[in-house]
């Protein structure tokens, strides 16, 4: 793990409410280049809202974020959108754009307005069908396929942005197991190249522990725990934060912990 | 390994050069312009033969009488009704967009019925206080619907979002309330009925060559305008949040887009009154020819529109001739039931 180098993304005190309702409360966190970031917490334990800060679309009303040194609210969008980008859980595209159409616009930010794309774009775009096997549904309305597939085309669409940060809040709900895998692969590849962070928002544990490098378990707006998966996921923090006794094995392959009912 | 077996394609995906598609698109649109326009010539309360019409074209011949017909009635007539389409249906394309509402248009927003009761104020304040007021009509449809939009903006806006479904209801209550308030000043001026019922049902025998210098500029240079939004409108589509993380400052965009869209309007409601249905109709044909691509189907929305709106005014004055019918009642009448049908058919599709 790298851990000498700057952080690329810091929170310093951050505190934030909705209507005075507090959802992120005096938070501090750094994240090093190079990391797979799983955020878990039960229902309404700010993980959504996090990544809306880090990525600036809501502003905390204490305390500063930082993206690569950088005062967050300093950012342009524009630029922001060169740095971060992000796969919904799920989000309803209001006309029915052919899949290839949803995926070039990742590369609207990198798109000048009056010279139009260039080949480049469509070259970058068509990747990243290939990489999440979606090519074969680029002809194909967005309406007309299914969840699991719409996912896909979503994380092609983050991909072509060609982000340095990649945030997803919870890319796998509709995912096959097998889809699941690849993805997941996919996701770990691109960290060795231009991709520097991954921060993903997990409902599932297991998934969570599978993927992470770091946990970061949230508790009502606060860091519970932060660490890799064996010392997050374990019968104490557990049973503090979702006030149940799980049951924990490990995994037979990995040494990894695994939650079961 | 399911990923690396796809055999790949030689050609890119999605790489349609949508420039070529375009200018297509656009030479082909207004020479489907040029034929229906000339068609819609020939018909009128005096019948004159399509060689005569020619001729007439031909040598620029305004000093007979159907020479006048052709170059002072009909021709500016036919021309104002292709800029009103345009006008009309690209920027219902353009508030479907920017709003993820294929029920937005201008009409609906209320943004129509605040620039005619704008205009139809003025007439008022015009009658009673004695002031000529008539060159400064597009000023107060202007004013008019700015009011309009700003109302519907403010009524429907939340703390930190607009929720779409309120900004629909807000328009169609301000659309009520401007109508009802043309209609009240309608019974109170009764003088000037005639010419107040022109700005509810929508009417183009008042076009003069003087009023498309008037409006050409404001529409050509606002369709450029929306054309230009496209690919932002397009990442729209996506969501607000996903829109905002493209790098797309939503609010911004929405402000520009409203802006550019009244003014229109206003200019050229001002001239032609409301005519409903084009801004809402449209879009939708253009979506199922084209797609939703707004670099495509804006231009499309405005060829269609401009095509759509010839074919009903030439109806308009035609089928109970000598006496005219308003384009607004024709535009309903057609347009209703293909908006039905899309209806239909989306509801079957599940999209369109």
């Amino acid at each position: 793990m790298v851990t000498d180098f700057k952080p690329i993304v810091s929170l310093e005190d951050v505190t934030f409410s909705y209507n005075h309702h507090p959802a992120i409360q005096e938070m501090n966190l750094s994240i090093y280049p190079g990391q797979f970031i799983g955020i878990i917490g039960p229902n309404g334990s700010g993980k959504t809202t996090m990544l809306k800060l880090i990525s600036g679309i809501i502003t905390p009303q204490r305390g500063n974020i930082k993206i690569f040194g950088k005062d967050v609210r300093k950012i342009p969008r524009k630029k922001m959108a060169k740095i971060i980008s992000m796969v919904p859980q799920e989000s309803y595209i209001t006309y029915n754009y052919k899949v290839k159409e949803v995926v070039f616009m990742g590369r609207i930010p990198f798109i000048n307005q009056w010279q139009g794309e260039t080949i480049l774009d469509y070259q970058i775009s068509q990747d990243a069908m290939k990489k999440t096997d979606s090519l074969p549904h680029a002809e194909k309305g967005i309406h007309q396929i299914s969840g699991g597939e719409v996912q896909r085309v979503y994380i092609a669409r983050a991909l072509a942005q060609s982000p340095k940060i990649l945030m997803l809040d919870e890319f796998s709900s509709h995912l096959d197991l097998s889809y699941k895998y690849e993805i997941i692969k996919i996701l770990r590849e691109s960290l060795k190249e231009e991709i520097q962070c991954i921060i993903s928002v997990f409902h599932d544990l297991n998934l969570a522990s599978y993927c992470s490098d770091q946990l970061i378990l949230l508790n009502q707006g606060r860091i519970e725990k932060i660490g890799t998966p064996q010392e997050v996921i374990n019968n104490y923090y557990l049973k503090k934060v979702y006030h149940t006794k799980p049951n924990i094995i490990q995994h037979p392959e990995l040494s990894i912990p695994q939650v079961i009912m | 390994m399911k990923f690396s077996t796809k055999s790949e394609k030689s050609n890119l995906y999605g790489y349609s050069n949508w420039r070529y598609k375009a200018i297509l698109i656009v030479v082909v649109g207004f020479l489907a312009i040029l034929v229906i326009g000339f068609i819609g010539l020939n018909f009128g309360t005096i019948a004159i033969q399509p060689k005569k019409i020619l001729s007439i074209l031909w040598h620029h011949k305004t000093d007979d009488s159907l020479g006048l017909i052709i170059w002072e009635l009909r021709i500016p007539r036919l021309i104002m009704a292709m800029l009103t389409g345009m006008t009309l249906a690209s920027v219902g394309g353009g508030f479907q967009g920017i709003l993820r509402n294929p029920l937005a248009d201008p009409y609906i927003l209320g943004v129509s019925a605040g620039a005619a009761l704008g205009a139809c104020s003025a007439l008022a304040v015009q009658y009673t206080a004695g002031l000529y007021l008539v060159p400064f009509l597009p000023v107060f449809a202007l004013m008019g619907a700015f009011v309009a939009i700003s109302l519907v903006y403010l009524l429907s806006r939340k703390k930190s979002h607009l929720p779409m479904s309120d900004l629909l209801l807000a328009g169609v209550a301000v659309n009520f309330f401007f109508s009802a308030i043309i209609t009240l000043l309608l019974a109170i001026s009764r003088r000037e009925t005639r010419s107040m019922l022109f700005w509810l049902m929508g009417d183009l025998s008042t076009s003069s060559w003087n009023n498309i210098y008037w409006i050409s500029l404001p529409v050509f240079l606002g369709i450029i305008l929306l054309v230009s939004s496209s690919l932002e409108l397009n990442a729209i589509a996506l969501g607000e949040e996903e829109a905002l993380h493209l790098g797309i400052q939503t609010e911004k965009l929405r402000l520009k887009i409203f802006f550019i869209g009244s003014t229109m309007i206003a200019i050229v409601v001002s001239f032609t009154g409301l005519i409903g249905f084009v801004g809402l109709v449209i879009p939708h044909i253009a979506r199922l020819l084209v797609g939703p691509d707004h670099r495509i189907m804006l231009p499309v929305s405005a060829l269609s529109g401009s095509i759509f709106l010839i074919i009903c005014d030439t109806i308009a004055r035609t089928i109970i001739a000598p006496t005219e019918v308003p384009i607004g009642v024709i535009t309903a009448l057609i347009g209703s039931p293909i908006f039905i049908h899309l209806l239909k058919r989306r509801n079957e599709n599940n999209g369109y």
